[in-house]
């Protein structure tokens, strides 16, 4: 496979979803296995990416370069770096633990595969894209599936029974039912996203307009953008300069789908009505494609910007760090603790994005990569449970560990995970983030750390609640999770989690060998263990850098 | 002004798609008198074939860069002309395929139906090569003139009537603006061929006079405040009319205001610039917010006609070259998207005999494949990658963006929003809602073989638009004489990495 691995990773599962529509629904064990199949082509390869490529060397690998259209200077042009690699891993991981876990799904199987598998080859597509036209495309592409998933195959809240009044009208089939913030059925849920996500994904495409017209180049290609857009961009207008106003619309345009704190409101209700596998991968990948895609246009073609204004997110971070605790630790509803505490955690990235320091960074692209995987087991159990009980209502719920022992010590194992205890690939990215912000934001990480307690008290709560005390009789019909695959998806992720907790050091080269050169863009701050490169000689980088009046490095960050 | 008919054989060439099609447009009505018992079907399948042998000698025609103009310029067959007429031509052959099953609605002169098609078909085809103010007014009276019998060719049926009433009422009233704004253009200037009046002086006369010209027009294409005919039209006519009405019109309407703007008005572009973006801003907002409140599949899709005329008259407002490639690529996302949408509200209006949102509800379990078409058909009309409208939108946005069209495109991208809820409604009906009667639906060959076209156009040009891009690119060369947006060479790509 070698260089076209790419190719793999982001073709098979569309080229499975293809296959797919020409299966009919009655072969269901074909069905699954194309599903799987594809899944699994795109989950070797990306394995095949993950370990061949080569932190030393950095910079993108694997490129794939087609024309698109040249009147519009589009190219399909693919490639990763080291902060994409753990992404695409972590998306085609998620995406075969995700057929698993809707392996028993009776109602329109194809379909639901046929949606799953465009979700996370658009997500998957992102995180390789190194043309903003293609950025976006994928970005978008991956919306439109999530309202089928959760229109389809989805669950309402508890609240959804009380919409229907005693003469029988359906209020949530009103035209206003989308201003309805009360209502939370599942069509609510689904159309809030995509119109949120739309509605944002826009501002970002009009950022993305503005740096395709000013820097005169004719070209959505990231990589020559990069180099020559920053400096065009100084232009006043409206009392700012124009790159602060296209980088507000990239960074608050791509934050929403994050979810940055006030603009989260769509991503649990979300988790909470989508089916088990899709929660997956809406926490595990789809949220970050707000973080990877304000790293890859807004670091990489607005480095300046980026680090005047960063400090914005550095603030409000901390509000989805509380705000997100505090909601999780009250909320009822299983899928709502674990969407809160989702939405809480993605502060973490936000505040390692924020420092811009090479040690906090590195940990925020591994917080991604591990909140993925603990994220998609916790939601993988919630929905297990769901499928047992049909009921996602925590004080209802109890001493469910004697039936689903297995599912319960799993459990076990995602909350650690989450909260990031030792041994968790999460405590080496929380520790990075705690560790590489606190020079810069000490006020920040103390909230951070408040916020791993906070994490603590909700997910030990929930666990309680729902595998120990006394059991509702009615839950006694319940099953563990016997079969192979059924178990199969919670081996992979805890055995991933797990693995790269123990062993972090591969991944954490090639998370630093994508941050370095950015960081040392933005701050002018060289990292020592870049400075040695094999063809500048260490004391001219010092001495270009001076020039520039840069600020040299004090000591070597902590690594 | 003098007339000299010195025409030849060669010159006749020029006009030889439009002559066989009349020659053939006879044959359809004598065949269909002389041979009173044979099925309808085939008569559909006569006028195909003719329009099928005319979009052959178009694409020769494009191939072999045939060109030329008749008439003391009022005729001209550019490229563009042979573009907008293939897009016509194409039009009228998938509303025809996908109106077999229907015409059997009708209680009289089934046959004239599709006579009535095909000459609608070749008014618009005279249209696109209009080049003066009067056979601008003739061609676009000829082919108006079919859509009056047409629209009301439900004849038991209260809603075509009132449709062709009101269509017609209100397109004569366009006809008499038209006039006007011919007889004030030719007193003010005394010249009828467009590109004469190019250095024509800016007096009031002349402003009303084009003002009323694009009052007509925009009747056509239906921009807001010219659209109210729209949805009660678009309701009441049988649906292929529908169909046709919601596509062929404007693909012509499109390329008079191409060669109006840009050949005759070219020097007032800072003023029609506003103008069009007056227009084009109302539109798009009015339409999708009104589309919202929509309860027929019909009304709805009358309205996002409307606001996709919004994000058209975007790409005309950049007066670019580019700006008009991306009317033209526009034009054909629109043509399989529409149409495709149409021929499933057909078959569906076939089986279940509605045509109410809410009767769709549960269509996947009962047509997965309409139901999957019709969602791929709104979400490219809602610009949804990787659909064909995706693409048309973003080209008309680069363009815009190119000539610092920031507001335009600040109101088209949220406007993408607004459409996307309302497409969704229907989505959710089609999947999410349960079915309140189960049983499959079941559709005729020419119908699937429509939306497989539109399938297939929607999604290949999403996919790869390129040879798409080329052909509209080459089909307005006739404008590479505007200037182009200042865009600096492409530096040389920087080494990888780092």
């Amino acid at each position: 496979m070698g260089d076209y691995a790419l190719l793999y990773i982001l073709f098979a599962p569309f080229f499975g979803a293809l296959a797919l529509i020409f299966v009919s629904n009655r072969q269901a064990l074909l069905v699954r296995g194309i599903a799987a199949g594809s899944a699994f082509i795109s989950l070797i390869a990306s394995l095949y990416l993950f370990y061949a490529y080569d932190p030393v060397a950095g910079g993108y690998q694997f490129i794939q370069r087609f024309e698109w259209s040249r009147q519009l200077g589009i190219a399909l042009y693919l490639g990763v770096d080291g902060i994409g690699t753990p992404l695409v891993l972590a998306s085609s991981i998620l995406l075969f633990a995700g057929i698993f876990v809707s392996w028993h799904i009776k109602d329109r199987a194809k379909e639901f595969y046929i949606w799953i598998l465009i979700l996370a080859a658009a997500t998957i597509g992102v995180f390789m894209s190194l043309d903003l036209f293609f950025l976006y495309f994928f970005y978008e592409m991956s919306v439109i599936p999530m309202y089928l998933l959760l229109g389809m195959w989805g669950s309402h809240t508890k609240k959804y029974l009380e919409m229907t009044d005693p003469e029988g009208m359906k209020q949530r089939d009103s035209v206003g039912f989308i201003f309805n913030f009360g209502s939370n059925s599942k069509e609510y849920a689904a159309m809030k996203l995509v119109l949120f996500l739309s509605a944002f994904a826009v501002a970002a495409f009009m950022g993305i307009l503005l740096i395709y017209k000013y820097s005169g180049l004719n070209t959505f290609d990231i990589l020559v953008l990069r180099e020559h857009a920053s400096t065009l961009m100084n232009i006043p207008v409206l009392g700012t300069t124009l790159d602060k106003i296209i980088w507000v619309l990239i960074f608050f345009g791509f934050a929403s789908i994050a979810p940055l704190w006030p603009l989260h409101s769509w991503s649990p209700v979300g988790h909470a009505a989508a089916p088990a596998a899709t929660s997956m991968l809406h926490a595990g990948v789809l949220m970050k494609l707000g973080h990877f895609s304000i790293i890859r246009v807004a670091y990489e073609i607005l480095p300046e910007t980026t680090r005047e204004l960063m400090p914005m997110a550095a603030v409000l971070c901390m509000f989805s760090i509380v705000y997100g605790g505090f909601v999780a630790y009250y909320a009822k509803d299983t899928k709502y603790v674990i969407g809160y505490s989702s939405s809480s955690h993605m502060g973490y990235v936000f505040l390692g994005m924020a420092a811009l320091d090479y040690i906090s960074l590195s940990g925020a692209v591994i917080y991604m990569f591990a909140h993925a995987m603990a994220t998609g087991m916790l939601f993988s159990m919630a929905g297990w449970v769901y499928d047992q009980t049909h009921t996602r209502d925590i004080p209802s719920l109890g001493g469910l560990s004697n039936k689903m022992p297995f599912i319960s010590a799993c459990f076990v194992v995602g909350c650690m995970a989450s909260i990031g205890m030792p041994g968790t690939v999460n405590f080496v990215a929380e520790v990075m983030i705690i560790v590489g912000s606190w020079n810069k934001y000490p006020l920040q990480v103390v909230v951070a750390v408040l916020g791993i307690v906070l994490t603590m008290a909700y997910l030990f709560k929930m666990m309680r609640s729902l595998f120990y005390g006394p059991m509702d009789q009615k839950y006694s019909h319940s099953h563990d999770a016997v079969a192979f695959v059924d178990r199969l998806p919670l081996l992979i992720m805890i055995s991933v989690s797990v693995g790269f907790g123990l062993f972090p050091m591969h991944l954490y080269n090639v998370v630093r060998s994508g941050v370095d050169p950015l960081i040392a863009k933005i701050t002018h701050v060289v990292p020592v263990a870049a400075l040695p490169a094999p063809e500048s000689p260490a004391a001219s980088l010092h001495e270009q850098l001076a020039a520039r009046g840069a600020q040299l490095p004090e000591s070597p960050a902590a690594q | 002004m003098n007339f000299e008919l010195n025409m030849t054989f060669a010159d006749l060439l020029l006009l030889l798609p439009e002559i066989f099609l009349t020659l053939w447009l006879c044959l359809v009505l004598i065949v269909d008198f002389a041979f009173p018992r044979l099925p309808k079907e085939q008569l559909a399948y006569l006028s195909v074939a003719g329009l099928g042998v005319t979009l052959g000698c178009l694409a020769w025609f494009d191939l072999t860069h045939i060109s030329g103009s008749l008439f003391g310029n009022m005729f001209v067959l550019d490229r563009m002309a042979i573009f907008f007429k293939m897009f016509i031509v194409g039009a009228s052959i998938l509303v025809i395929l996908a109106s077999t099953e229907y015409v059997s609605r009708f209680a009289f002169f089934r046959g004239e139906y599709y006579f009535l098609i095909v000459m609608s078909a070749l008014g618009m085809m005279f249209m696109a090569s209009a080049n003066d103010l009067l056979s601008l007014f003739v061609t676009l009276e000829f082919s108006t003139f079919g859509f009056y019998v047409l629209v009301a060719y439900l004849r038991e049926d209260l809603a075509s009537n009132e449709a062709g009433l009101k269509f017609f009422i209100l397109g004569v009233f366009a006809a008499g603006l038209l006039a006007y704004g011919i007889s004030l253009v030719y007193g003010e200037t005394g010249k009828l061929v467009f590109s004469d009046m190019a250095s024509a002086p800016a007096t009031p006369g002349l402003i009303i006079g084009f003002l009323l010209i694009f009052a007509a027009l925009g009747f056509k294409i239906g921009a807001v405040p010219f659209h109210t005919w729209i949805p009660d039209t678009y309701h009441g006519a049988p649906t292929p009319v529908t169909a046709f009405l919601s596509i062929a019109p404007k693909g012509a309407a499109i390329a008079i205001l191409l060669r109006l703007f840009f050949v005759a008005l070219f020097a007032f572009k800072p003023m029609w610039v506003l103008l069009l973006a007056a227009v084009s801003v109302l539109s798009m907002t009015y339409a999708n917010i009104v589309a919202i409140a929509q309860t027929n599949i019909k009304r709805l899709l009358a309205y996002s006609g409307i606001a996709q005329i919004g994000n058209i008259l975007i790409g005309l407002a950049a007066g670019t070259k580019m700006g008009n490639d991306a009317i033209l690529f526009y034009l054909l996302t629109y043509l399989f998207a529409n149409i495709g949408a149409f021929a499933v509200v057909i078959a569906m209006s076939q089986a279940i005999g509605s045509e109410e949102i809410n009767d769709y509800s549960g269509l996947n379990r009962r047509s997965p494949f309409l139901a999957f078409s019709m969602l791929l058909f709104l979400l490219s009309l809602a610009g949804v990658p990787p659909l064909a409208g995706f693409i048309g939108k973003i080209y008309i946005f680069v363009a815009a963006i190119k000539e610092g069209l920031y507001t335009l495109i600040t109101v088209g991208l949220v406007n993408i929003v607004i459409s996307m809820y309302y497409y969704l409604i229907v989505v959710k009906k089609m999947y999410i809602a349960e079915p309140i009667d189960p049983s499959p639906i079941r559709i005729s060959g020419p119908m699937k073989a429509v939306v497989y076209v539109g399938l297939g156009g929607t999604l290949l040009i999403g996919i790869y638009p390129q040879p798409f891009i080329d052909w509209v690119v080459s089909a307005t060369m006739m404008f590479s004489h505007l200037p182009a947006p200042a865009a600096t060479a492409l530096p040389p790509v920087p080494p990888l990495g780092g």
